[in-house]
């Protein structure tokens, strides 16, 4: 167990968003977190990486470091990629040289060019600032990423790479992960287990694992357990909302 | 665009600079030719021509009293800037972290811009008298609040976003500030120092006529005095040369260094 949330719960300003949220993370272990938008899964994810202060709740960690993947990248433009990506290196002290090497490797990893490292956050494409953004994640080797819908904004062919992506350094470098995502099928291809937090603040709707592994589900796979759970009643509040933002 | 070596940057850089001086000079042919023509309206006495004004600033140059006058204006307006910009700088970022902070200096910083200079001037010859103290001190002054609004809305404007990135990898107070804070207030600062260091220079040589402490300010009044009109032209074309090289050659370079990431955006038509 990494991290353990107990009974968390948060209201911004007397408005309470949810409550009574239990959740462990195990070692190795991808967690998908789904909902429709505004339950709080933003909130949920910034308690557990320690950037709010919940209003009731425990959290328990055992682990030395984390990352955090935001939407957008949040890339210092005034720094080069190569900077940027050393960024958590730096902020906790380790010396130049091996932050160098980090970068190289963690850039490699994402599919950055050597070229690209030398380029202000502006002259890189959304993609490229995007896999900016998860080397600086990658860089400080976590032992748990909190990903907050990270590819939403990122088209669809890009999407699946950057999951490959994700899929793969979780395999190589045994991280744990929150991973929110309001993509049903995005949860179900990175995850190893699924948890859908309901828009009623009524806590999780549901707590599920995933059959198979991260990266050796089939596209076919995929599909039949979206296809699957698109009928379930836990995922309802999902699809409503989805519909009520294409309308 | 990145790929170019960094002494084709340099050059790059340059040739810009060379190419906005050119244009720069362009327009200063057109000031002189309507001065030209006001002293020919006019004559010598009360305008004196360019080519006049020009021949007693050489003469002038070549006086070593004249060197001495100008490094004492050079040092109280660069002592007047380094305090105005230090504390204002410091005064308004301290505002814009702390609500309170904010709340009491803002009505203090409106009332000191509600004062006018010259009234400065009159207070600072009470306190300090025929020193370079009055020159400081009312530049400090008029300098001050200027740095002050910009300090404060640089850091009331920084990018909270990138602030929460920073502290999720754990950085100190201080590495956020001079990585997220900084970078972002100095685009804020880089106008105000630009007007306090011109103002520095202005505000010195008025505290220094108003108060005979000497420096370029005091060889202007003794020029007034004598009625050397071309020696007063020439101690004010003396000036603004003073003004137009703290900018360029101190502040514009700063500013397009410190800029770099800000310029690499730029697709390469839209630069300058
Ligand atoms: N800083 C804040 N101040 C006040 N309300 C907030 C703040 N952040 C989020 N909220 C509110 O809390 C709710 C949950 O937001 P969020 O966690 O961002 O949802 P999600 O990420 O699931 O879309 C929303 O109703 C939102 O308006
Ligand atoms: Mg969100």
């Amino acid at each position: 167990m990494k991290l353990r949330l107990q009974a968390i719960g948060h209201a911004f300003l007397g408005r309470q968003v949810f409550e009574k949220i239990d959740l462990s993370i195990d070692s190795g272990q991808v967690i998908a977190l789904v909902g429709p938008s505004g339950c709080g899964k933003t909130t949920l994810l910034q308690i557990a990486a320690g950037l709010i202060e919940p209003s009731q709740g425990r959290l328990h960690r055992k682990y030395r470091r984390h990352a955090v993947v935001f939407q957008e990248p949040r890339l210092l433009p005034w720094m080069t990629a190569r900077d940027n990506i050393a960024y958590g290196l730096r902020s906790v002290g380790v010396e130049k040289e091996l932050r160098a090497k980090a970068v190289e490797r963690r850039a490699a990893e994402v599919g950055l060019n050597a070229r690209d490292l030398d380029k202000y956050p502006a002259e890189l494409s959304g993609g490229m600032r995007q896999r900016v953004a998860v080397a600086r994640g990658l860089a400080v080797d976590p032992d748990i990423v909190f990903f907050d819908e990270p590819f939403a904004a990122v088209d669809v062919g890009l999407k699946r790479v950057l999951q490959d992506l994700v899929i793969e350094a979780a395999a190589r470098d045994h991280f744990s992960a929150l991973f929110v995502t309001h993509d049903l099928a995005e949860a179900v291809r990175v995850a190893h287990r699924l948890v859908a937090l309901s828009g009623n603040g009524e806590g999780f709707a549901t707590d599920r694992s995933i059959d198979g592994t991260p990266g050796t589900r089939t596209d076919r796979e995929v599909f039949d357990i979206v296809e699957t759970w698109s009928r379930d009643p836990a995922f309802h509040e999902l699809f409503d909302g989805a519909r009520e933002h294409a309308s | 665009m990145r790929e170019v070596a960094p002494g084709l940057v340099f050059l790059g850089w340059l040739g810009r600079t060379i190419w906005s001086a050119w244009a720069g000079a362009a327009g200063l042919c057109c000031l002189t030719a309507a001065w030209q023509a006001g002293h020919e309206f006019y004559g010598s006495f009360i305008l004196p021509s360019p080519l006049e004004a020009l021949e007693a600033l050489a003469a002038l140059i070549r006086e070593p009293t004249f060197a001495e006058a100008a490094k004492e204006t050079a040092k109280r307006s660069a002592a007047g800037f380094v305090l105005a910009v230090g504390f204002g700088t410091i005064a308004g970022a301290i505002a814009g972290y702390s609500f309170a902070a904010m709340r009491l200096m803002r009505p203090i910083i409106t009332v000191v811009l509600g004062v006018p200079p010259i009234a400065w001037i009159v207070l600072a010859l009470v306190w300090f008298g025929s020193t370079g103290g009055s020159a400081i001190m009312t530049v400090v002054v008029a300098g001050l609040p200027i740095s002050f609004a910009g300090g404060l809305e640089g850091v009331v404007t920084r990018d909270r976003a990138l602030d929460a990135m920073a502290r999720s990898f754990g950085a100190s107070a201080w590495m956020r500030f001079r990585t997220v804070t900084a970078p972002h207030l100095v685009s804020y600062l880089f106008p105000a120092w630009t007007t306090t260091a011109g103002t520095a220079w202005k505000v010195t040589v008025m505290a220094e006529l108003l108060s005979n402490s000497g420096g370029i300010g005091g060889e202007l009044a003794t020029a007034r005095a004598l009625f050397d009109i071309p020696r007063v032209m020439a101690l004010i074309v003396a000036v603004v040369a003073c003004v137009l090289a703290t900018e360029y050659l101190l502040i514009h370079p700063l500013r397009d260094w410190l800029g770099r990431w800000r310029e690499a955006g730029l697709p390469w038509g839209v630069k300058r």
